[in-house]
């Protein structure tokens, strides 16, 4: 009777062989499509030319990237948008890096992502031209988003984001077409991937 | 051909109102040139004996025996006749050489030298080109020439191997004009109807004159009269309903003469853009007065008066406040510019030349912005200028092949303006050495150093060497190497600036310290970006450039000048942000960051084709490069967005240099005599390669086919005579195809004009 166990545990051994291989077969990652939001308006404040001074004040506009809508104050926002300013949440551990790359090609969060949020004193996405998201172009007096600047966002929920910023101007038109004197501008058109697991696959 | 004395011809201008003949006598002869006008001072030499001056009627004593006679005159082409032909000629005919390379060139080593002797790139433009040009205002000569550029920005600025006018010193009569509004020396504010002569000097010479001198110097010499009696009414009319009468009075006695020259400028401008608010070229009017008196006061002394002043108003109007709420404003300026300039010459004898000068130069500008509605004032700015150099040159005379110059000044410079606090000063001292040697005959070498102490952006030192060989008679190879240097101008000193509508700060270097400590006190200050201490060491931009080039006589009819030329330049200053404030918006300063190569090779050759019939042509090819640029575009730090909003990495073949500068230009010139009616005809086609004008897809550099404006060739045409009782006539055109480019907004379109010039006093009947 030596040859049936050794028959069995072969079969046994195969079966394992034959089924276990969760390492060659892993659940495939579904590939995301990124969300397109479209004239998102974040006028800023009115300032009087002459002395400074705001004379009318404008909202935030508080934005979630998890719901793809915009929410107010006390809800769950991930951005805020106003003029060419955004804020992220620090009350709610929301926290931002500004990454160099393609936006297509960057599939994962680079290792050397520093990943910041708003204190007192800085903004995770910096202000001024150059600095964060944005050119100004002085000889055409426009706001560019500038190419190849990917903001990576950790939300609220604990998940990773990527964004990349296509249009300042309202009806993303392309930049030929921009008049600085009439354009309404401060209307984000933007594109972000959100990958709803946790994890850092983009 | 005997060699000329360096210092020889300095005496030669110095003493001339002495050296006037008496009626033609016996035995007299007269030395013309082809056209039958008489050759004034030309040189009449006779075996070893001195050389007898020709008098301003071309004539001549006769002078004593001999067996062999060369007549000589700058210019022309020498003749050497011997005795028995000389006394059977009456008239003594010349003939011009062609191509400039006899000229006479004072700014490249503040000493009087030919062209073809000089081992760095000159051009001169004489009299005649200019006039063939039918500009009425400097930058209209100047866009015609191989290698040189207008960029309007603030003002008609220069471009000159790929730099920017900042980086050009404009000289009047050899003292340095001021007056800069953002860098740029708007060339529209010099009359051109009293201009002699042009001289323009390429590559960096601060050797000589410090700062600004980078990328070369153009130096514009005015009219001298020779003591003749003279009143010349000139009066010119062109597109646009603009005017130009032009004054000029001579006289003179026989140690002094005096010249008075009045010009007035008036204007309609132009608009390319009808459907806005506003003009391309506001209307405006402007008037130069200049007087210069030069006198021998002693024998071995000679004083030089010149002053000049210049007035200008120009008006226009503009919208503000958004299509929401559109208002009109209406603009007034006014800009003065005053020049006060003795110099005091004193030559001991044969080896030494002493020349002190004293330059006083104000300059004012002034707008003013109101609403059209109210008058209510919208913005008002106000600048003053006012510079005083005192210089004292000596040139000492080794040896006949050895000429050295020694130069020391001071100069005082005094600004004050709304965006700049109180009253500024700043004080700078320097001397500068100058050799110049012809070690052989086939050989010269020209090396200079100057050494400048400013109160405000320390010292420099800048050496230059230059060399040519004599390959031939026909042949000649050159070389320079210099440092040039730009001190920090009074915005990147001194603004104190504030844009309250955008909330940002703008400081210059001297008061970033200050500034930022202010606006921490007031709380303003989020995040501080740069270390205060560091901050106010701004140091002037520097360069190091090598030109190299040829001048080939190829035959007594053509001619050909190559120069290759390369610039680093090092220290450029721009504005970065220093703090962040709370509003989000930065304070800015100015730093020492940029590094921008420059290098190409310009092209001109001429060809006398027939005695009244000759073409001439020009090419120049530009590279420029900024090298953070290139560095990032290495790394794979810069992106492009295309068409369908795709993001790529940009390659170094996409990289199109530094904006506003063409890769490709040139021109060609046909200049021809109609013999029949004596017209002088120049038909001159003036090629603008395609240049970037403005970033379009967000990476702020150039990289897109999207981002350059066409190239482009500007047709122009003049005709020319001068009747036979001295009136001249000119009439022609500039742009004639009507070409528009929209993105270079100093051109108006097709211009046309006619001129007049009635010499007075002296009508020939």
């Amino acid at each position: 009777m030596k040859t049936i166990p050794k028959l069995l545990f072969t079969a046994v051994i195969s079966g394992f062989l034959f089924s276990c291989d969760s390492n060659d077969d892993p659940t495939p990652i579904v590939q995301l499509e990124a969300t397109l939001v479209e004239d998102l308006a974040a006028p800023n404040d009115v300032i009087d030319r002459t002395t400074g001074e705001v004379t009318e004040e404008r909202p935030f506009q508080f934005f979630s990237l998890e719901q793809n809508a915009l929410v107010s104050e006390n809800e769950d926002w991930d951005l805020a948008f106003k003029g060419t300013t955004i804020r992220v949440n620090n009350s709610k551990n929301v926290s931002a890096a500004v990454v160099n790359g393609i936006f297509e090609e960057i599939t994962e969060v680079p290792a050397n992502a520093t990943f910041a949020t708003d204190t007192e004193t800085s903004f995770a996405i910096p202000t001024g031209s150059g600095s964060g998201w944005y050119n100004y172009n002085p000889a055409t007096f426009t706001v560019t988003p500038i190419p190849g600047r990917v903001i990576l966002v950790q939300t609220t929920a604990g998940n990773y984001s990527k964004i990349e910023i296509l249009s300042y101007y309202k009806g993303n038109p392309p930049a030929d077409q921009i008049n600085p004197m009439t354009t309404p501008s401060a209307h984000y058109t933007f594109r972000y991937v959100l990958r709803p697991d946790g994890t850092t696959n983009l | 051909m005997f060699r000329i004395n360096l210092i020889k011809i300095t005496a030669i201008f110095l003493l001339i109102p002495q050296l006037v003949f008496g009626a033609f006598q016996e035995g007299e002869k007269i030395i013309l040139d082809e056209k039958g006008n008489p050759i004034p001072f030309a040189l009449v030499k006779v075996d070893g004996q001195k050389p007898l001056t020709v008098d301003e009627n071309g004539q001549v004593d006769s002078p004593s025996n001999g067996d062999r006679v060369v007549v000589f005159a700058l210019g022309y082409e020498t003749q050497q006749l011997t005795w028995e032909e000389w006394l059977a000629s009456e008239k003594i005919i010349l003939h011009e050489k062609s191509g400039n390379l006899q000229e006479v060139v004072v700014a490249a080593t503040r000493t009087e030298r030919s062209v073809e002797d000089l081992p760095m790139p000159v051009t001169v433009l004489n009299t005649e080109k200019i006039q063939e040009t039918g500009g009425m205002r400097l930058s209209e000569i100047l866009r015609e020439q191989t290698g040189l550029q207008i960029a309007s920005d603030h003002g008609a600025g220069l471009q000159m191997q790929g730099l920017d006018s900042d980086y050009i010193l404009i000289l009047l009569d050899g003292e340095p004009l001021i007056g800069r509004t953002a860098g740029t020396f708007d060339l529209d504010r010099i009359s051109v109807s009293n201009i002699e002569r042009i001289e323009i000097l390429r590559g960096p010479s601060s050797a000589l004159y410090g700062s600004e001198a980078m990328a070369g110097v153009v130096n514009i010499i005015t009219k001298n009269n020779s003591g003749q009696r003279k009143a010349d009414f000139a009066l010119r009319h062109r597109s646009f309903n603009s005017w130009n009468p032009s004054l000029e009075l001579g006289t003179g006695g026989e140690k002094w003469d005096a010249n008075v020259f009045l010009d007035h400028f008036q204007t309609d401008g132009f608009d390319l853009t009808p459907e806005t608010i506003g003009q391309t070229q506001n209307p405006y009017k402007a008037t130069t007065a200049q007087v210069k008196i030069n006198g021998n006061l002693a024998p071995k002394w000679d004083l030089s008066l010149f002053a000049r002043g210049y007035s200008e108003t120009s008006d226009g109007l503009m919208q503000t406040g958004g299509a929401a709420n559109p208002e009109l404003l209406e603009l007034d300026n006014a800009r003065r510019d005053i020049n006060l300039n003795p110099t005091l010459r004193f030559k001991p004898n044969e080896k030494w030349l002493f020349t002190l000068r004293g330059m006083s130069s104000w300059f004012s500008t002034n707008s003013n912005t109101r609403f059209q509605s109210s008058g209510e004032v919208f913005d008002l700015q106000d600048f003053q200028q006012f510079y005083h150099r005192t210089e004292l040159q000596t040139d000492y005379q080794i040896k006949p092949n050895q000429l050295l110059t020694l130069g020391l000044g001071q100069l005082i410079e005094t600004v004050e303006a709304t965006r700049y606090d109180d009253l500024n000063r700043f004080d700078a001292g320097y001397f500068f050495l100058q050799h110049q040697w012809d070690p052989g005959q086939r050989m010269n070498v020209v090396s200079g150093l100057r050494a400048d102490f400013h109160s405000q952006y320390g010292n420099r030192l800048s050496p230059k060497v230059s060399g040519q060989y004599k390959i031939s008679e026909k042949l000649s190879w050159q070389a320079s190497v210099g440092a040039g240097f730009k001190a920090p101008d009074f915005r990147q000193l001194l603004l104190n600036f504030n844009n309250a509508a955008s909330g940002y700060y703008v400081f210059g270097a001297t008061l970033a310290q200050e500034g930022i400590a202010r606006l921490q006190e007031q709380g303003l200050v989020a995040q501080i970006l740069f270390d205060p201490s560091t901050l106010g060491d701004l140091r002037a931009e520097t360069s190091w450039a090598f030109n190299t080039g040829f001048r080939w006589k190829a035959s007594e009819r053509a001619n050909l000048q190559v120069n290759a030329f390369r610039n680093a330049i090092d220290n450029l200053i721009e504005t970065a942000p220093i703090a962040q404030l709370n509003t989000g918006q930065n304070a800015f300063s100015y730093f020492n960051v940029r590094s921008v190569i420059t290098q190409g090779v310009e092209v001109d050759a001429s060809f006398q084709v027939l005695e009244n019939l000759s073409l001439s042509a020009g090419y120049a090819f530009l590279d420029t490069r900024d090298l953070d640029v290139v560095d990032r575009i290495e790394n794979g730090e810069v992106f492009k967005r295309n068409s369908q909003n795709q993001t790529r990495r940009v390659t170094l073949e996409d990289y199109g240099g530094l904006f506003n500068r063409s890769r490709h230009s040139g021109n060609f010139k046909i200049n021809y005599q109609e013999l029949n009616t004596g017209i002088d005809w120049a038909l001159r086609a003036i090629y603008r390669g395609k240049f970037g004008f403005a970033d379009r897809n967000g990476n702020l550099i150039l990289d897109d086919e999207s981002e350059y404006a066409d190239g482009w060739i500007s047709v122009n045409l003049t005709a020319s005579k001068t009747l036979s009782n001295g009136i001249f006539f000119e009439a022609g055109g500039t742009n004639l195809l009507n070409t528009a480019t929209p993105a270079q907004p100093n051109n108006p379109g097709r211009v046309l004009f006619l001129g007049v010039k009635i010499p007075v006093l002296n009508l020939k009947n």
